[in-house]
């Protein structure tokens, strides 16, 4: 029988992390999946509900991916990231293919990157982590250069493709390639790792 | 690998921000480039932490939905040989048919006979034809609950005019009682396309095509020549 699950977030210690939740719903403990839902379900609704807009739609990949979770956890490889990342990967190509897919483009027309970054701290699970998490990433995104933002926040935001995003803000396609990265990478060194799965 | 550009990818592929042609060719080159691999999983941890930005609770009932739902979803065995995709790059059509498949595996695993007065090999034959139906390009799944407990599933297939009928953990009806199975076309003519004892998995041929929803009735013994409402489940079939 699987051990009570400690209630996920608030304090770091003593609680079960993501990994592990996602390694006992791999041997198919429901109670598990259901913490974890707890856990990544805010995050995940968060991401898909801000690339797609429409509540209806979000709520259908929301539910979409968190099957696939169930359905796929058994595949997840902790070599090669966090199980918390994993799953937002999994959103996030959901949200950004039926996005695609099913949005006409007038729906994404407004130029949202760099306002994206405004958080609604009530609606949000309100503890200290990801407060913490929020204002980092907002730190770091403001050390990237305009055109590195620009690009970054329009992708993973928005949904844009980068020959999309090229011709919004008029630059070449290998800059703005070049910048995914450079941005990327800079954000990278600046949030630094530090934190679990 | 000679292409200098191609590690400039890792950033827009990271950001799911590469048009579906390039997505795919990059992924190839990813199986043979290690350095690509790495470069990746970093930049993928920094790329996530966006989604901590516009973080937002969603409906309570949608985890009620969720919990319901795994219950007809098979997981991934562990590991298989010759796939070596990660689950991020399963598209929807093919979880649309590892959940029709999971529902038929759940419901047979689970001990229900797909028809219990057959021989084994008329069940192979059934489950050959259960194969085919999902294996159909234009097959689509629909679930639905059933008042007073279970669930319907089921698996469609417009251009073979056949489906899979999956029924989980009905009540148990009254002996002088039956579960009857409807097509519902879109003048709303119900069509019987069968009876049920509770219980089972059943191939449809035949009127499946053009219809617009799957009902489940409770009749008298030996069925109804039309439903007896209200509907025990209504489910659109598109």
């Amino acid at each position: 029988m699987p051990d009570p699950i400690a209630l996920p977030w608030p304090s770091r210690q003593g609680v079960v992390s993501v990994g592990d939740l996602l390694a006992r719903t791999a041997a198919g403990d429901t109670a598990a999946f259901s913490a974890l839902y707890d856990r990544v379900a805010p995050a995940v609704f968060g991401l898909v509900r801000r690339v797609l807009r429409n509540p209806a739609q979000s709520e259908e990949v929301t539910q979409e991916v968190m099957l696939d979770v169930w359905r796929t956890a058994t595949r997840f490889n902790p070599e090669r990231g966090s199980a918390h990342s994993w799953i937002l990967t999994i959103a996030h190509r959901r949200a950004v293919d039926r996005v695609r897919s099913e949005q006409a483009s007038a729906d994404r027309t407004e130029l949202a990157g760099a306002r994206a970054v405004d958080v609604d701290f009530d609606q949000v699970a309100d503890t200290v982590t990801t407060r913490l998490d929020v204002e980092q990433v907002r730190r770091c995104l403001g050390k990237l250069t305009e055109l590195q933002r620009e690009s970054v926040t329009l992708a993973y935001y928005n949904g844009y493709t980068y020959p999309e995003i090229a011709e919004r803000l008029g630059a070449k396609l290998p800059t703005i390639k070049a910048r995914m990265r450079d941005g990327l990478i800079r954000l990278r060194d600046c949030l630094d790792p530090a934190q679990g799965g | 690998m000679t292409d200098p550009d191609v590690h400039t990818l890792a950033g827009p592929y990271v950001l799911d921000a590469l048009p579906a042609p390039e997505r795919t060719r990059f992924e190839a080159h990813l199986k043979d480039c290690a350095f690509c691999r790495t470069e990746v999983d970093e930049l993928r941890e920094a790329a996530v932490k966006l989604a901590t930005q516009v973080a937002a609770p969603p409906p309570p009932h949608l985890k009620a939905n969720v919990m319901a739902a795994i219950d007809q979803v098979r997981q991934l065995p562990p590991q298989v040989w010759g796939e070596d995709a990660p689950a991020e790059r399963r598209y929807s059509r093919r979880s649309v048919l590892a959940l029709a498949a999971a529902a038929v595996a759940a419901a047979t695993a689970g001990g229900v006979a797909i028809d219990q007065y057959r021989r084994r090999s008329e069940q192979t034959e059934a489950n050959q034809r259960i194969s085919a139906i999902l294996a159909q390009p234009d097959a689509r799944t629909v679930h639905g609950a059933v008042s007073g407990g279970g669930q319907a599933t089921v698996v469609t297939s417009a251009r073979a005019n056949a489906a899979v009928v999956v029924l989980k953990d009905l009540p148990k009806l009254p002996a002088q009682r039956t579960w009857q199975l409807w097509m519902i076309d879109t003048s709303q003519q119900a069509h019987s396309i069968g009876l049920a004892t509770g219980d089972e998995t059943q191939v449809i041929d035949g009127n499946v095509t053009g219809k617009a929803t799957f009902g489940l009735t409770i009749e008298p013994a030996g069925g109804s020549p039309s439903p007896t409402l209200p509907a025990a489940a209504l489910i659109p079939l598109t």
